[in-house]
């Protein structure tokens, strides 16, 4: 196809000097094109089937884009949650020295911008490779998953310091009154009440780090948007092809997640009364 | 007066930054003793109170349990919290439990109860306080008087030597005080040794061994219920105790 409808030229411009190549020499938008929209609905929405054909015959290698993202997003989430959530408890539990470095480490990752993170882990810290028994992980993915993990573990820490600071103090008081320690009373008491009204957070995190993955390219790895531009820079006529098969993925990852966070959310809500 | 020498409170005062609010307060209960503590809001009650099992501590003075030296830096609060129950004005059950759930979570966790015994003796205290009916019921889904029986309840399960009721039917509706207060005389009958902050004077009339009225954190008289409420000998207990009635 040629760039013909509005969303087309929308999504060509938004990628501006990413993709110099697509956007000149198009096709400009004539009166009679706005003029045919109404005809011309079908094919400028779904694009031009010999577009899609170019995208399907390379479906394998957005496909690793995918595995790639997916990976880096899981991983990066799990790295955030384990020490993010620690780091939340401490800023809210701490005291003196260690909840002053907790605090401070997160005002810095939450103040660098995550580029900026990935090249010092990649070319200042130097991380290496990984070896696990069954292969490896190269040094710009493990660069990439401590990067965008401690990243999210500053922000996560949020959500639960949120979380955990919003369960009424006399909760943890009762808890303590029949003998728990002040450990036990926030394991058994507090923690329990802090995770369920840490899901909606954790939702907005967990999408905005699947996102921020394509950040990786910095570093010289290829997710799946970094491989989405690959594909539309060779075939610039499959711009919006490419881009729609692409957020339709991420569509699909980021739906499919929040709405299992939102059963969990449901499955395992503390039941609320009319008499409360 | 001869002090009971269970719970001995001796000289115990506490100061929040520079305000004292507790000033050399003294008294003594012995086993099956209760004490109800009266006296106008901020007099230091609750204080008082929470300083027995530390939720507040105490600067100086001494608090001996049974023998034992509450405000000691070697007591093992956790150890002396277990032998002391409380219940709170507020409730404060644990909100993502059950009833049988809140009343376990002692015996499960600090006793260390098998999951089926713990169950079984919250079962038996929610009996106790005439909830059997509503053992899988959440505090949500509760009435405040019913919320704050499992609440007597998760501190019986502990089967303490001492309870302590702070304020215990002051966030209740009228209508829902009467069934805590006849749990708390059944307890009585029982023969626990209970230390109340309350307002209840008809409460503190009917089974109060002795009453002490705190102002301004001090002990301003104490005495058996008959002789306070009806011959108080200082002049501010006096007014307290008009200022409450006319209230009632």
């Amino acid at each position: 196809m040629s760039v013909a409808g509005p969303l087309a030229l929308d999504a060509s411009d938004s990628l501006g000097a990413l993709a110099p190549s697509t956007a000149s020499g198009e096709t400009p938008l004539t009166a009679a094109a706005v003029g045919s929209v109404s005809e011309s609905i079908d094919w400028w929405l779904v694009g031009d089937p010999a577009d899609w054909w170019f995208v399907v015959r390379n479906v394998d290698y957005l496909a690793g884009g995918v595995l790639l993202t997916v990976g880096l997003t899981v991983a990066s989430i799990l790295l955030g949650f384990l020490a993010g959530f620690p780091a939340g408890a401490v800023e809210v539990y701490g005291e003196g020295l260690p909840k002053r470095l907790v605090s401070t480490a997160g005002v810095v990752l939450r103040g660098t911008p995550i580029v900026v993170i990935l090249l010092v882990m990649y070319f200042v810290i130097g991380v290496p490779q990984v070896n696990l028994g069954v292969g490896s992980i190269s040094p710009a993915i493990s660069a990439s998953i401590l990067g965008l993990g401690l990243r999210s573990a500053a922000y996560q820490s949020q959500i639960f310091r949120a979380a955990l600071s919003s369960v009424d103090d006399g909760q943890l008081e009762a808890g303590r009154s029949v003998g728990l320690s002040q450990f036990e009373a926030i394991r058994y008491v507090v923690v329990p009440q802090a995770l369920r009204r840490s899901i909606p957070g954790f939702q907005n995190e967990f999408t905005i780090v699947l996102k921020d993955t394509s950040i990786v390219f910095a570093i010289g790895l290829a997710e799946l948007l970094t491989r989405g531009y690959d594909l539309f820079t060779q075939e610039t006529t499959a711009v919006l092809e490419v881009i729609l098969f692409i957020s339709g993925i991420y569509f699909v990852l980021t739906f499919t997640t929040n709405r299992a966070l939102d059963y969990l959310g449901t499955r395992y809500a503390i039941p609320e009364g009319e008499s409360a | 007066m001869t002090d009971g020498d269970f719970l001995r409170v001796s000289d115990v005062s506490k100061w929040y930054g520079d305000e004292q609010v507790l000033d050399e307060v003294s008294f003594g209960m012995d086993r099956g003793d209760v004490t109800v503590l009266i006296g106008p809001s901020g007099s230091g009650k609750s204080t008082m109170l929470r300083c027995v099992n530390r939720l507040a501590e105490a600067q100086e003075g001494s608090i001996t349990l049974d023998g034992e030296e509450v405000l000691s830096p070697d007591t093992d609060v956790d150890e002396l919290r277990r032998e002391v129950g409380m219940v709170f004005q507020s409730f404060n059950l644990f909100a993502h439990l059950s009833a049988v759930g809140n009343v376990a979570l002692g015996p499960r966790r600090v006793l260390d109860l098998s999951e089926n015994e713990a169950r079984e003796r919250a079962a038996n205290q929610l009996e106790r306080v005439g909830l059997a009916d509503q053992l899988d019921s959440y505090p949500a889904e509760l009435s405040g008087g019913q919320q704050q029986r499992v609440g007597i309840a998760r501190a019986l399960a502990m089967e303490p030597k001492l309870m302590l009721f702070d304020e215990p039917t002051s966030a209740l509706d009228p209508e829902l005080i009467g069934e805590v207060l006849e749990v708390m005389r059944s307890l009585v009958d029982e023969g626990m040794t209970m230390l109340v902050v309350t307002h209840e004077m008809s409460f503190a009339r009917a089974v109060a061994d002795e009453v002490v009225f705190l102002d301004d954190g001090r002990v301003v008289e104490r005495g058996p219920p008959e002789q306070l409420f009806e011959r108080p000998e200082n002049e501010r207990t006096g007014r307290f105790l008009e200022r409450i009635a006319s209230h009632d």
